[in-house]
């Protein structure tokens, strides 16, 4: 009973400093002009809000991104351009419900001048009106939704990450081209994300001569056992697999596709995030020789790569992952346009986004904004085993893409 | 078998200071704490209609978000897709959920204690999933996004403050229905349900019948509940009517001592300050302290807010309807046999 | 009719081994209920907790020692964690359903959350000991051992529990703890200690399924969640307090989860739920209401 004791004192001594921190940021009227002038002008100094999940099962990639972001800064003397730095991080949790309501924290209790970051679709498209009405800018570090930069544009909504289907739609093109004579079996957890690389897989492929064998959508998050699945794949006659899977439902979905047989007679095909950061760990061996598509790998031969992979090994003992590249090149773009603009308002800063042109340092390789989201190359990536660990190594690369095709 | 449900005797006073103090609220509150006032009166509406089921009909649901979430996503889609007018969506809205609520519920009355946890569950997760599938309508799991603000008077309602006197408008509407209800002879027969069914059927009460239609208020006011959120948020996602929120509206519940409708909207204020403001602070701790007030409130709180008052000033009156804390034998437990 | 069977009977087999997983986890959560009145949402993270010893104790490539000693860990760890609920159920013994319900999910949350400050928030994949770790064929399909081994464990525990349940003096006092509870008090029994061993032994099995069911499912953040709405599922189609029902339900839903699956590929995420409504609507209680065998 007594750890109960404790407990209660410590949450009662919680809720006193949420209480506070309510009553400090509380006053004044809400009624009349909202618009407010939070940083800018001559202090030159900019207030970020890095929104990244802390809790939950996107948890591991918000460490990523964390990361990426502080070793951007660090490097960089905390600045971009002229504007001292402030980074105000919240938690965005799995879902909109917490996503939505700790950016507009941010926004409206604490000024930021600028918002980057946001893992989930549905989070980062339900915030285009609040950042939009607001003026502020909003760099989506992760987010792969189509919508958030063709059908749901804002002009104050940037992405430094890549579309649902640029991604498997990558993989289509260079799987045609290999072998067009084979079928595919297609399959991807049943909601939009998945949805979406299936369609970017399918146009790609079926443009490029080759035929679907057969498609699946196990339910999304209550999954956890895809044999019903595999055992489709089999009887199909595809010749390969190409699927879109994430977190654990990648790892699972890979260990029984080696444990029931599958993986020395059809090959797997997928989009990066199958076997990318954390969860290529877990999938162990089961995942040698899965072949993915992203646009970038930590095994990436390039000065800027090895720069990079360097300075994040010495800092976090922890091999890079895309989300943590995202999230650095967020903060690259913001640094690019603020010497550009030297202004953090966000329609001066959107203005200096849109004029960038090609970022030539970023780790991934060289790309640039088209219609607000990356144009860039995509790597064909093998999982190998390097030492101890596993490494997804450079198979081929393509021309810069954008994400309409 | 007092009003116990309604204001306290005395709160009269307390709810005119109460209402009075709400109104002003946007006048000297800052933008960012007038959207958390107005998202506590959203949860609040819920949970209030949530005490309805539990506290005074002795109907614990898990499912309860289900009507919350069909009635956001009938306004989100008809403001998106026919008309952003005033109080159009929001009548959309308690109109489907009551819907919703009427097509599910003779099922779930059926079901008793424990039973009516699970099949609530089910039927809350069976709504969830569909959300989730129906891509064309709900937008699927990236939920249905850019609902435009309400038009009043041709006029977009963008300004804060005026949003969340809208908000507080429709509010107090439907927790004034609310108490009606639980003040009127049905509401009675309602407390007269939750401690002895039997006994009230024997009397001659159709009590599956008033459990239903119970059932359905309570989703019609969780859909007008909902609608607001709709209006409010500007998005809706499958999350909305999962069990998450479900869960939490039960918390607000208990919080506020079961049975008391303005205790659980304190204590509906009380989940979102810690999910929605506190939470995001947190470094990712939030579900441990969610967690912890979980287990603080059932140790230390067996009749909530409403039950702190109560002690204080005036006993309750025998065969009180607390419902929770009182060892009285109880008649919404598992078994069932005495009505079988 | 056989050629059916043929393209079915990998799923018909794994529905099995998932039902035998399922046997395991839900046994315990049917019969806290069925004897002592006590909805424990908090079983799914115990489920969890048995999981991550699974992968920290025996390792992510385990030997059979080290195998062998997780589970022996997760026994005892299974033990110490439901007596610990049982003390903090205690005084709710006369509370609501309710109540209870929601100081479990409380306490499911916080441990939720000490997992995963413990163990991180990463996916941790788990193998099967040496020997099972491969594939078999069966009927010229690649099958996993392990999960045939499973299988073998739910017969001989299911038997076991069947036998101790229906011969044992023990049985006896589970048997008259579900059917009347004042009764058995009376007798000189003291409810409070059996609610205690009845907590304890189905925790203990509880972390016990986390262990075998490492190699199939892992060690993630959100797994006590999934695997407690299955456990629930499973005894409330079984109905409660029943070794029967929860043995019936287990490999009911087993089967649902998978050949229900194969079937209706494209209704899949309504069929776990929408079995249960049916169970539900057409038989309130569950379909072994009451029946202790």
């Amino acid at each position: 009973m007594s750890g109960i004791v404790i407990s209660r004192r410590h949450i009662l001594g919680m809720l006193g400093a949420g209480g506070a921190a309510a009553a400090l940021s509380a006053c004044g009227s809400s009624i009349g002009n909202d618009s407010s002038s939070g940083g800018g002008g001559e202090t030159k100094s900019i207030k970020v809000g890095l929104v990244i999940p802390q809790a939950g099962v996107y948890a591991p990639l918000g460490v990523d991104m964390k990361q990426g972001w502080d070793l951007w800064l660090e490097r960089h003397d905390g600045k971009f351009g002229d504007f001292t730095v402030t980074t105000v991080a919240a938690d965005e949790g799995e879902t909109p419900q917490t996503g939505v309501p700790a950016t507009q924290r941010l926004l409206q209790s604490e000024n930021c001048d600028v918002l980057v970051g946001i893992v989930n679709s549905a989070t980062a498209l339900g915030l285009r009106d609040l950042v939009t009405e607001a003026k502020k800018v909003l760099v989506v570090a992760n987010a792969g939704a189509e919508d958030i930069t063709a059908k749901g544009a804002s002009p104050y909504i940037w992405r430094s990450s890549f579309a649902n289907g640029q991604v498997s739609g990558a993989m289509g093109t260079y799987l045609a081209e290999e072998n067009a004579d084979d079928s595919v079996y297609v399959i991807a957890s049943d909601y939009a994300a998945g949805d979406e690389a299936l369609a970017g897989f399918t146009t790609a492929f079926e443009k490029g001569g080759g035929k679907i064998a057969g498609m699946a959508k196990p339910p999304f998050g209550k999954t956890q056992d895809y044999q019903p699945f595999l055992s489709k794949i089999k009887s199909s006659g595809a010749k390969a697999t190409f699927c879109f899977f994430a977190g654990s439902e990648a790892v699972s979905f890979v260990k029984q596709y080696r444990q029931f047989g599958l993986a020395d007679d059809i090959p797997l095909y997928g989009s990066g995030f199958l076997t990318e950061g954390g969860v290529l760990d877990a999938q162990g061996d089961a995942a040698l020789d899965v072949q993915t598509s992203l646009h970038y790998t930590s095994a990436l031969d390039t000065p800027a790569n090895q720069e990079f992979a360097q300075a994040y090994q010495d800092k976090f003992d922890a091999v890079p992952t895309v989300y943590a590249v995202q999230t650095w090149d967020a903060a690259n773009v913001l640094d690019r346009a603020l010497k550009a603009s030297g202004s953090a308002d966000g329609d001066d800063l959107s203005k200096a986004l849109g004029g960038l042109g090609e970022i030539d340092d970023s780790p991934r390789g060289p790309w640039s904004f088209e219609n607000q989201t990356p144009k860039q190359k995509f790597y064909m990536r093998k999982v190998e085993k390097e030492g101890d660990g596993y490494v997804n190594t450079v198979v081929a690369e393509t021309e810069p893409v954008g994400q309409g095709g | 078998m007092t009003d116990r449900v309604s204001w306290p005797p005395r709160g009269m006073l307390f709810g005119v200071a109460a209402a009075l103090l709400l109104a002003a609220a946007p006048l000297f509150l800052a933008p960012y704490a007038t959207t958390t006032l107005t998202r506590m009166l959203v949860f609040g509406l819920l949970a209030a209609s949530l005490a309805l089921l539990v506290g005074v009909t002795g109907l614990p649901s898990l499912g309860h978000a289900a009507y919350f979430g069909v009635g956001a996503y009938a306004a989100g889609w008809f403001a998106k897709n026919i008309s952003a007018g005033a109080p159009l969506s929001l009548l959309v809205a308690a109109a489907a959920g009551g819907l919703v609520a009427a097509a599910t519920g003779w099922v779930a009355v059926r079901a008793r204690g424990v039973f009516f946890l699970v099949l609530t569950l089910a039927i809350g997760e069976i709504v969830h999933q569909a959300a989730d599938r129906w891509d064309s309508v709900t937008g699927g799991s990236n939920g249905l996004y850019g609902i435009p603000a309400t038009m009043f008077g041709g006029e977009p309602i963008s300004n804060v403050g005026l949003l969340y006197w809208y908000v507080l408008l429709a509010f107090g509407i439907g927790l004034a229905v609310l108490w009606l209800v639980a003040r009127s002879p049905y509401g009675t027969a309602l407390r007269g349900i939750h401690d002895n069914e039997p006994r009230m059927r024997a009397l001659g009460y159709p009590t599956s019948l008033y459990k239903y239609a119970v059932f359905v208020i309570a989703g019609t006011i969780a859909g007008l509940a909902g609608g607001l959120l709709a209006t409010q948020q500007r998005l809706v996602t499958p999350e909305d009517l999962g069990f998450t929120t479900a869960a939490l509206a039960l918390l607000a519940v208990i919080i506020g001592g079961a049975g008391s409708l303005w205790g659980a909207c304190l204590g509906a204020a009380l989940v979102i300050l810690v999910r929605d403001t506190l939470g995001p602070t947190l470094d990712g701790h939030g579900p441990l302290v969610l967690g912890l007030l979980f287990i603080l409130v059932v140790y230390l709180m067996p009749c909530g807010i409403a039950g702190i008052r109560l002690r204080r000033g005036q006993r309750p009156a025998a065969g009180d309807s607390g419902g929770t804390g009182k060892p009285a034998p109880e008649p919404v437990s598992v078994g069932g046999g005495a009505s079988r | 009719m056989s050629a059916w069977f043929d393209a079915n009977l990998v799923s018909i087999l794994n529905g099995a081994a998932i039902g035998c997983l399922l046997f395991i986890l839900a046994i315990g959560l049917s019969l806290v209920f069925g004897m002592m009145d006590v909805l424990n949402l908090a079983h799914g993270a115990i489920f969890l907790g048995g999981a991550y010893v699974g992968w920290k104790v025996g390792g992510a490539a385990p030997t059979w020692a080290s195998f062998l000693l997780a589970l022996g860990v997760a026994v005892l760890l299974g033990l110490v964690a439901g007596g610990v609920l049982s003390a903090m159920t205690e005084p709710l013994r006369n509370r609501s359903h309710l109540d209870q319900a929601l100081l479990t999910l409380g306490i499911a949350l916080v441990v939720a959350e000490l997992l995963s400050m413990a163990f991180g928030n990463d996916v941790r994949g788990v193998n099967a000991p040496p020997g099972l770790d491969g594939s078999v064929s069966v009927f010229g399909n690649a099958y996993p051992t392990y999960r045939l081994m499973l299988i073998g464990v739910g017969a001989v525990l299911a038997a076991g529990m069947w036998l101790l349940v229906s011969r044992t003096m023990i049985g006896a006092v589970i048997r008259g703890t579900v059917a009347d509870r004042e009764m058995i008090s009376a007798i000189g029994i003291d409810n409070r200690k059996v609610k205690l061993a009845v907590f304890a032994a189905g925790s203990a099995l509880a972390a016990v399924a986390g262990v075998l069911g490492g190699p199939i499912y892992g060690a993630r953040p959100g797994l006590d969640a999934t695997v407690l709405i299955l456990a629930l599922v499973v005894v409330v189609i079984g109905g409660l307090g029943s070794v029967r029902g929860a043995l019936v339900g287990a490999l009911i839903i087993g089967q649902i989860e998978s050949l229900g699956r194969a079937l209706f590929a494209d209704a899949a995420s309504f069929v776990l739920f929408g079995a249960l409504a049916i169970v539900l609507v057409l038989r309130p209680q569950g379909l072994f209401a009451g029946a202790t065998r």
